[in-house]
């Protein structure tokens, strides 16, 4: 499904020039579960946000099932993006003044859903998460797991083939981080590629496959069993 | 510490050159407009103040009250009045007799059109009007003696120590000299009482017509009458001596009417008269004696000054907190460092009050620049006294002041007072796009959208009037002053000159002019019910009608092979017809009406014309009448041109008119342009709306733009999300727009019904006139959402392209 090869990107503000991603290969099947790990500012993020199609590499290859995206536009990336792939963050990003139900709805606007079919879906999807009882609420009067509980309905929402999760436990306790990880567990079961940023080994043994990071680069690849 | 808040100031503002630029520029301009049309105002209040005994000099008027009539009262005096009051009372110091007339003065083998005005000696005890040369005790003594302006000196001799010399000038018939006995300062702007030559009363008293007058208690020569009361005189508000006065002078007036019967008495309405003291300050704004303005006007424009302002300074106040928005986080910072809330408080008004002074000088030297456009635009002389307005610069200081401290202490107070533990979390908004500063943006376009409005729908009535057919074809006419010269003659032989020469179409003569500021002659004459009704009457020459393009509907023009037709034929109009007689045009023809006093001879109707109107259009056609006097003595030459370049055929009627009368200049009107002149107010009034409201779109624009760059800061990490979940440029970009089209939609709900009543009022002046469009209204508020979207659009374009990775980062 992913497939990068020398990726590179580097981060330039007026005096420092930051190598963020330093011809980094790696390879993502479909249904795979990966966890990336490595120290703060091995370039994690930038590695998500690139593979999110968030944001464009300097260098290197980039083939998203098969097509090459590395030279995609603005447009285009963003056109790839809303059909496959759904986000989770650790400060899960959430809209204040939207309620749970609209957060959940808003790919579904984006996609161009027709309003009763985007009713359905999000209350499948809030039913599922758990959180129906909440769907007038508004995000700040949720706890932090419900809250993320949100953002990861809102994320499958849209049916995505992908999911990429930055530290999605990073602001939890550890009951509230094992019911996140556990949904996510669950979706990939149904066939859903996740690939999860963590700087929790608990968390990453979730995962089929742990990549560690360093400076930018991959350093190892430890395969779970 | 001082020091440091403005040095910290300085940094701070330095850092957010755009919107700081915006910030200053705004309220600049506010302010510039502001200054100006506080001058204006000002200008117009201190009419007639700068006379040292301004507070003891009043104009003596005659006042009408009574049924059937508004009360008001006119400045035109009767000759004796003036000096039986210095007589009469004790407590009159001094009294003078204005009196203004045309004339023609020769300097070298020039000539000049210019006025002069005959004064009683005590003219320089009562005005304040300082000489540059010559003594005031003596100037007026000879009758021979003339004070001349500095500015008229220029004009004629091009230096202004020119007393003792000679100068012709012709009132009647011929050429006399003068000697210059004093040259007077240049008379302010703001004086009622204005003179070019001045020269003593004496000089006319022996003219039969002002002799006359000076025995006839009720003729009136267009004089005017001032008194210098003692101090301490209450004389003016003493109304009961005044009216003794009259009594005395007028005792007819005091018996009784008529004796019949009560009922016939209701018929006849009962108005009294009686002379009154008008403070000379009052004289320019007082709209109930006649040539007074009406003070609602100044008001108007001072409340639209003020609105601009309050534009200005909400623009100040909220990009101020757009401004600060971004600095919660410094803020909070500060806070934790143990930074008192006092000196946070010190800090944002020593920001403000910079950047207000910087906008205030920048505002005055804009307002400076811009004068003499304003000038252009008011139809004024003003100018930046000082020493006329002394106020001035306190009023400015005072102002800089208050809107640094109004725009400074919004956000000073509510950002200083920030849970900093919230801000440094970012749980909490700025308070920005809050309540406060949304009403105050609405505020702004409800100004500027009902501003707009009002122009286009004063600008739609100018041009309806304009080009409202008046009856008559007044395209291509030139009007020739024939005033002064010796018209009964010269005026066949100058029609003989011309009226064959190519592209001269045809020639005719009046004893009016028609247009603004020609004035009307009229009579009256009783209707068929035996009430007086007032004619209009307009002596021309035999083709007048034809060559004005007037059509007549019945009978026939006059002809000068029939004797008859210059002894007491007319013409008279529609209005006539049905007003004064009361009957069709074809019965009206060979009907005979009679003057009311009965001291005219009777006319006989030859025809009837169409209705048209020489006046301005705030009246309906009044009735009126022609006829061909025996001995025709025009003031006015007709000439009807070619449409086309105007300038060959002006040069042939000037020369010609220079071969026929070398001793006066050729002037002359475009007819158009003297109707044109109508509107004058109108114009200027709908060019000052306009360019308040234009100023005062833009700078609502300004306050639009700063509050989209708050929201676009406010709602940074929002945008960022909204685009991870597949939001486009154009989703952001109406997601943002959204909200301020809402302000603009709701402030056009507001203005326009605002508009409506206070433009449909304004039109109810005219007798012709526009029915107010719901286009405008549409076209106002499409235009106003069209710069707003633009405005808001570069914010929001900016926001939606910014890269999602980049707001989100920010944790
Ligand atoms: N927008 C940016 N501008 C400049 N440097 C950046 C930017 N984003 C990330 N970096 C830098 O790139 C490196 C990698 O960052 P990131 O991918 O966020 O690391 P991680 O998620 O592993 O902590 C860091 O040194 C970081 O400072
Ligand atoms: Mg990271």
């Amino acid at each position: 499904m992913i497939k990068i090869r020398d990726l590179e990107k580097i981060y330039r503000t007026e005096e420092v020039e930051t190598v963020a991603l330093n011809k980094i290969s790696i390879d993502v099947k479909e249904g795979e579960f990966v966890a990336i790990m490595g120290p703060s500012g091995c370039g994690k993020s930038t590695l998500l946000n690139i593979l999110g199609l968030l944001d464009d590499p300097d260098n290197g290859s980039f083939l998203f099932n098969n097509i090459e995206v590395a030279h995609f536009n603005e447009r285009k990336r963003a056109e790839l993006r809303k059909h496959n792939i759904g986000f989770v963050f650790q400060s899960f990003n959430l809209i204040d003044e939207l309620t749970v139900f609209e957060n959940v709805e808003l790919p579904l606007i984006y996609t161009g859903v027709k309003s009763g079919e985007r009713k359905k879906r999000v209350e499948e999807v809030l039913d599922k998460m758990q959180i129906m009882h909440r769907r007038n609420h508004y995000p700040q009067q949720l706890s932090g797991g419900q809250q993320q509980r949100v953002a990861v309905a809102r994320a499958v929402v849209n049916n995505p083939k992908l999911i990429l999760a930055d530290e999605p436990t990073g602001n939890l306790d550890s009951s509230n981080g094992n019911e996140v990880m556990s949904l996510l567990t669950d979706l990939n079961e149904q066939g859903t590629t996740i690939i999860m940023v963590t700087h929790s080994e608990h968390d990453a043994r979730y995962s089929h496959r742990i990549i560690r990071m360093l400076d930018g680069q991959t350093v190892l690849e430890n395969i779970m069993v | 510490m001082i020091k440091h808040y403005v040095k910290i100031a300085f940094r701070n503002l330095a850092q957010q050159k755009v919107l700081t630029g915006i910030n200053a520029f705004g309220l600049s301009v506010g302010i510039a407009c502001f200054s100006l049309f506080l001058l204006y105002a000002v200008h117009e209040f201190s009419y007639d103040r700068f006379h040292t005994n301004a507070g003891r000099i009043y104009r003596v008027v005659e006042w009408w009250q009574g049924e059937g009539r508004a009360p008001g009262g006119s400045g035109g005096m009767y000759t004796p009045v003036a000096e039986a009051m210095k007589r009469d009372f004790a407590d009159v110091e001094y009294a003078v007799r204005l009196k203004g007339a045309d004339c023609f003065m020769k300097a070298g083998d020039r000539i000049f059109n210019t006025s002069i005005t005959y004064a009683d000696n005590s003219f320089f005890n009562i005005f304040t009007f300082p000489l540059i040369y010559g003594n005031a005790k003596t100037a007026l003594q000879q009758p021979d003696q003339l004070v001349i302006t500095k500015e008229k000196a220029l004009q004629l001799y091009g230096t202004t120590n020119v007393v003792g010399r000679i100068l012709e000038i012709k009132t009647d018939s011929a050429f006399e000299p003068y000697t210059i006995s004093a040259v007077a300062e240049n008379i302010p702007a703001n004086s009622s009482v204005k003179f070019n030559l001045l020269c003593s009363f004496e000089r006319i008293i022996n003219h039969p017509e002002v002799q006359k007058s000076n025995k006839d208690w009720y003729m009136t020569i267009g004089l005017e009458a001032f008194v210098q009361l003692k101090p301490g005189s209450r004389l003016a508000y003493e109304q009961n001596r005044l009216d003794l006065f009259r009594k005395k002078y007028y005792s007819e007036e005091q018996k009784p009417r008529k004796k019949g019967k009560k009922a016939e008495k209701k018929k006849e309405p009962e108005i009294q008269t009686s002379f009154r003291l008008q403070p000379i300050r009052d004289i320019h704004t007082n709209p109930q004696i006649e040539g007074g303005t009406d003070p609602k006007n100044i008001w108007l424009l001072i409340t639209i000054a003020g609105a601009v302002l309050l534009i200005a300074c909400i623009n100040f106040t909220t990009l101020a907190i757009g401004r600060s928005a971004g600095r919660a986080k410094e803020i909070g910072v500060r806070k934790v460092m143990g930074s008192q809330r006092t000196q946070l408080i010190g800090q944002f008004l020593a920001e403000s009050l910079l950047l207000s002074v910087a906008s205030a000088i920048t505002g005055l030297i804009l307002a400076h620049a811009l004068l003499p456009l304003f000038n252009q635009l008011a139809d004024r002389k003003l100018s930046f006294s000082l020493s006329r307005f002394p106020e001035l610069p306190w009023l400015l200081v005072g102002l800089t002041l208050l809107v640094a401290l109004l725009a400074g202490s919004y956000p000073a107070l509510v950002l200083s007072s920030f849970k900093p533990i919230l801000v440094l979390k970012q749980k909490i908004r700025v308070g920005g796009a809050n309540l406060f500063t949304r009403s105050l943006v609405t505020l702004q376009f409800v100004l500027s959208i009902g501003l707009i409005i009002s122009t286009i729908i004063i600008l739609q009535q100018l041009s309806y009037i304009r080009s409202k057919n008046i009856g008559f074809n007044k395209e291509n006419v030139v009007m020739i002053n024939a005033q002064g010269i010796h018209s009964k003659k010269i005026y066949p032989l100058y029609k003989e000159a011309i009226q064959s020469q190519s592209g001269i179409l045809s020639v005719t003569a009046s004893e009016m002019g028609l247009g603004s500021g020609e004035g009307q002659m009229g009579w009256g004459f009783t209707d068929h019910l035996g009430q007086v009704k007032g004619v209009i009457a307009y002596p021309g020459d035999y083709n007048f009608l034809n060559a004005m393009g007037i059509q007549l509907v019945a009978g026939r023009n006059f002809n000068p092979s029939i004797a008859s037709d210059s002894m007491g034929a007319v013409i008279v109009n529609e209005a006539l017809v049905q007003q004064v007689l009361g009957t069709t045009n074809e019965k009206a023809l060979g009907m005979e009406i009679r003057n009311a006093k009965g001291d005219a001879a009777t006319k006989k109707i030859i025809g009837v014309s169409r209705n048209f109107n020489f006046e301005d259009l705030t009246h309906t056609v009044r009735p009126q009448m022609f006829y061909r006097p025996a001995i025709l003595e025009p003031s006015r030459i007709f000439v009807r041109l070619q449409a086309g370049d105007p300038r060959r055929h002006l040069a042939l009627l000037d020369a010609n008119w220079k071969k026929l009368v070398p001793d006066a200049p050729f002037e002359y009107h475009f007819l158009d342009e003297k109707f044109d002149n109508f509107y004058k107010n109108e114009k200027r009034w709908s060019a000052i709306a306009g360019w308040a409201g234009g100023i005062s779109i833009f700078l609502a624009c300004l306050g639009l733009f700063g509050l989209a760059a708050l929201a676009a800061v406010n709602r940074t990490k929002e945008i960022g999300i909204r685009k991870v979940m597949g939001a486009t440029v154009t989703n952001v970009v109406a997601l943002l727009s959204k909200e301020f089209i809402m302000l603009i939609a709701i402030a056009l709900l507001v203005a326009s019904p605002l508009a409506w009543y206070v433009m449909h009022d304004w039109l109810q002046a005219y007798a012709w006139r526009i029915n107010i469009t719901w286009w405008v209204f549409a076209v106002t508020g499409f235009f106003a959402l069209l710069v707003a979207v633009t405005t808001v659009s570069v914010q929001a374009i900016k926001a939606a392209l910014t890269n999602p990775v980049k707001s989100l980062r920010t944790e």
